[in-house]
């Protein structure tokens, strides 16, 4: 009961004339972002983040979580319209909303992509205000011991899941991403490491800059470098835009699972939209009773994906929030702003501002409201947005990427951390090395080196209790299960012996 | 090239890599001057990183070579011309002329040179080509217009 009332009196908060106008540009420019194919999600909250500098903080956060509710939305706008996801999020929507506009049935379809969008944060929103306090409070218990392996375990399963062939390749996204965190003045003994002689690496590498290289730079070139799209788009005869509310209550079972799995997806490090929405695909595919109707313009396909993909937003603002470990790559970005902003991330959250998850959820409302404004008034209108030509929309992103990057701190050498991480970016990605486990490396560097040395100085350079504190060897067992289930002798043997029991069993 | 030499390519380099950092992290300054617990030397996860890349690579390299028989071609399916000229534009920009020009200068010339680049039609027609060349003169002249007054005086950034 008090998590309403405080999150009602969270929402009333933010029901000022300045904060609405905000959330409402904020959302806009968001789905506009998520819209355009070549723009991601976390490349507007990277370049977002370099705009709000000057905003209070509240202001700001509103302007992000605003941002990143509104490009992972946006995205379906592309995917339906025009086959080509907006965001890697929506490229489960594009199997069935595409047939849908292709039947000339595309308003309805975008109508129905809101409606689940809504609804997933909407349940994101709910699992959000029941999972984080407790976990935070659960966090407080956590030593050096359990967050080293907490910082290994979600370089490992962003690294495992994020890898589009070989799990080795996220792995190595992960372990080049701790490297870059290990440049600079560490964290016990401020000794300055790997600075090659160069002061303005004695700080380290900037998080902002890297993220808007790897996200916005590398995007540019990936944007420019691809064939340009044929924008066309198909004549729409939908008699309605508003999704039948039959419709939506036949798929509840649809869309709170979709939810749940979408939030679920969000809590795992690193793992983004994407695989949310797959998950919630898939597991509606292979619940559905219509399964034949997926991937021809299915209702039930679309809102899935869509409610999948969406309810990862909040969930991945879980970890990020009480642990400081980001649920997706654009969580990241949120995380490095919130500490710009003066805000500490970490199970110390619940004591230090106890409102905050509160606001962050209100904050989450308020965009779902907008989201669901524009989407349904602004149908239309989007197609115009997606005749953009990348002629003059990349040199605009690149300026912004620029001068966002060298406004953080006044530094020329930022917009070289940015030039570096953006051609490193496109190169790995061209090579199928996943991003997610990059920047999560970069950003759980710090944590990772100063508790292992913590826990080992504590411990007198004892390894065991790394092993057998009861939260450090579930993490253990975790990340031993995940590695060695990419070994096929390994599954091999399991699954031998899980035979072999049922056969003693069945005899 | 195929992903298999790719992947053997890289997988060189990050084993160079790995242990460039192993090496790094063991050569490190111990601080034994500073008196400090021996297990918080600051080399020490810089090695532990070092060895797990240079291992990652190995399997890298192995599973490159098992992977022969499905061979997938990488830096496809783009234009290499599109690519190199936007390199070109983007690094010029950022590493030679922010820093040398006043930023609204830098700024104008590269918005302007990239959109006249990429919106020029070989071939089209006179009206269209001057259309091309005035779209992109306005957006470089709104572009560092609007982010020069949006930085210097809305959020207080000297510019370079």
């Amino acid at each position: 009961m008090s998590a309403l009332t405080d999150l009602f009196a969270a929402l009333v908060g933010l029901m000022t004339p300045g904060m609405i106008f905000h959330a409402a540009w904020a959302t806009l420019l968001g789905i506009v972002i998520g819209s355009l194919p070549g723009l991601t999600a976390t490349m507007g909250v990277a370049l977002m983040t370099t705009l709000t500098y000057s905003l209070d903080s509240t202001a700001a956060i509103l302007v992000l979580i605003c941002m990143y509710v509104g490009a992972i939305y946006g995205g379906s706008r592309s995917a339906i319209l025009l086959n080509i996801p907006g965001t890697p999020a929506s490229a489960a929507t594009s199997l069935d909303g595409y047939p849908l506009a292709k039947q000339g049935r595309a308003g309805y379809a975008m109508g129905l992509a809101t409606a689940g969008s809504m609804l997933g944060t909407l349940v994101g929103i709910v699992l959000l205000v029941m999972i984080a306090p407790p976990l935070a409070e659960a966090a407080l218990n956590f030593g050096s011991f359990e967050f080293f392996w907490l910082a290994v375990f979600g370089v490992v399963i962003s690294g495992q899941l994020t890898a589009d062939s070989t799990p080795v390749k996220g792995y190595i996204a992960g372990i080049l991403g701790l490297m870059v965190a290990m440049v600079g003045s560490e964290g016990i003994h401020a000794h300055v490491r790997f600075n090659f002689g160069l002061s303005d690496m004695n700080a380290g590498i900037g998080l902002i800059p890297a993220m808007v290289g790897a996200f916005g730079f590398a995007e540019v070139l990936n944007a420019m470098w691809g064939r340009a799209g044929i924008l066309a788009t198909a004549k729409d005869k939908s008699d309605r835009i508003l999704p039948e509310l039959i419709d939506l209550w036949r798929y509840k079972v649809t869309i709170v699972r979709s939810g749940v799995i979408g939030t679920l997806v969000g809590i795992i490090p690193g793992v983004g939209e994407d695989i949310g929405a797959w998950a919630s695909y898939v597991a509606a595919r292979r619940t559905s009773k219509e399964a034949d109707r997926f991937g021809k313009g299915s209702h039930e396909g679309l809102t899935a994906a869509e409610t999948g993909n969406s309810a990862v937003v909040p969930g991945s603002l879980i970890p990020a929030i009480t642990l400081a470990v980001p649920g997706s790559a654009s969580s990241a970005v949120l995380i490095a702003a919130l500490f710009i902003h003066g805000i500490r991330p970490g199970p110390l959250i619940m004591i230090e501002q106890p409102q905050f998850i509160s606001s962050v959820a209100a904050m989450l409302i308020l965009a779902t409201l907008f989201m669901g404004f524009y989407g349904l008034t602004l149908t239309r209108a989007f197609v115009q947005v997606l005749r953009v030509p990348y002629a003059y929309l990349m040199p605009v992103v690149f300026v912004l990427c620029v001068i966002g990057t060298y406004a953080l701190s006044q530094r020329i050498f930022d917009i070289w951390v940015m030039v570096f991480f953006g051609l490193a970016g496109f190169v790995l990605r061209q090579m199928k090395y996943p991003m997610a486990p990059l920047v999560l490396g970069i950003i759980l560097g710090d944590l990772l080196d100063k508790s292992l040395r913590r826990g080992l100085t504590l411990s007198d350079g004892d390894l065991t209790p790394f092993f057998t504190r009861p939260v450090s060897l579930a993490f253990v067992v975790l990340i031993a299960v995940s590695i060695l289930a990419n070994f096929s002798f390994v599954r091999r043997r399991v699954s031998g012996l899980l035979r072999r029991k049922r056969e003693e069993r069945d005899a | 090239m195929n992903m298999t030499l790719a992947d053997r390519l890289t997988a060189i380099a990050f084993a160079a890599l790995g242990l460039a950092m192993a090496v790094g992290g063991y050569t490190m300054d111990r601080l034994e001057i500073r008196r400090i617990h021996p297990a918080s030397i600051p080399g020490l996860v810089p090695m532990i990183l070092g060895v797990l890349l240079v291992i990652c690579a190995v399997v890298l390299w192995r599973e490159a070579r098992a992977a022969n028989s499905e061979d997938a071609a990488i830096f496809k399916d783009g234009s290499w011309t599109r690519l190199g000229l936007t390199a070109a534009a983007t690094l010029i920009y950022a590493i030679v002329l922010v820093g040398w020009l006043p930023f609204i200068w830098s700024t104008g010339i590269f918005v302007f040179s990239f959109a006249a680049i990429f919106s020029w039609r070989e071939g089209a027609g006179r009206g269209a080509q001057a259309k091309s060349i005035a779209g992109a003169l306005m957006l470089a002249v709104a572009t560092a217009w609007g982010t020069s007054i949006l930085f210097r005086d809305v959020f207080l950034v000297r510019l370079p």
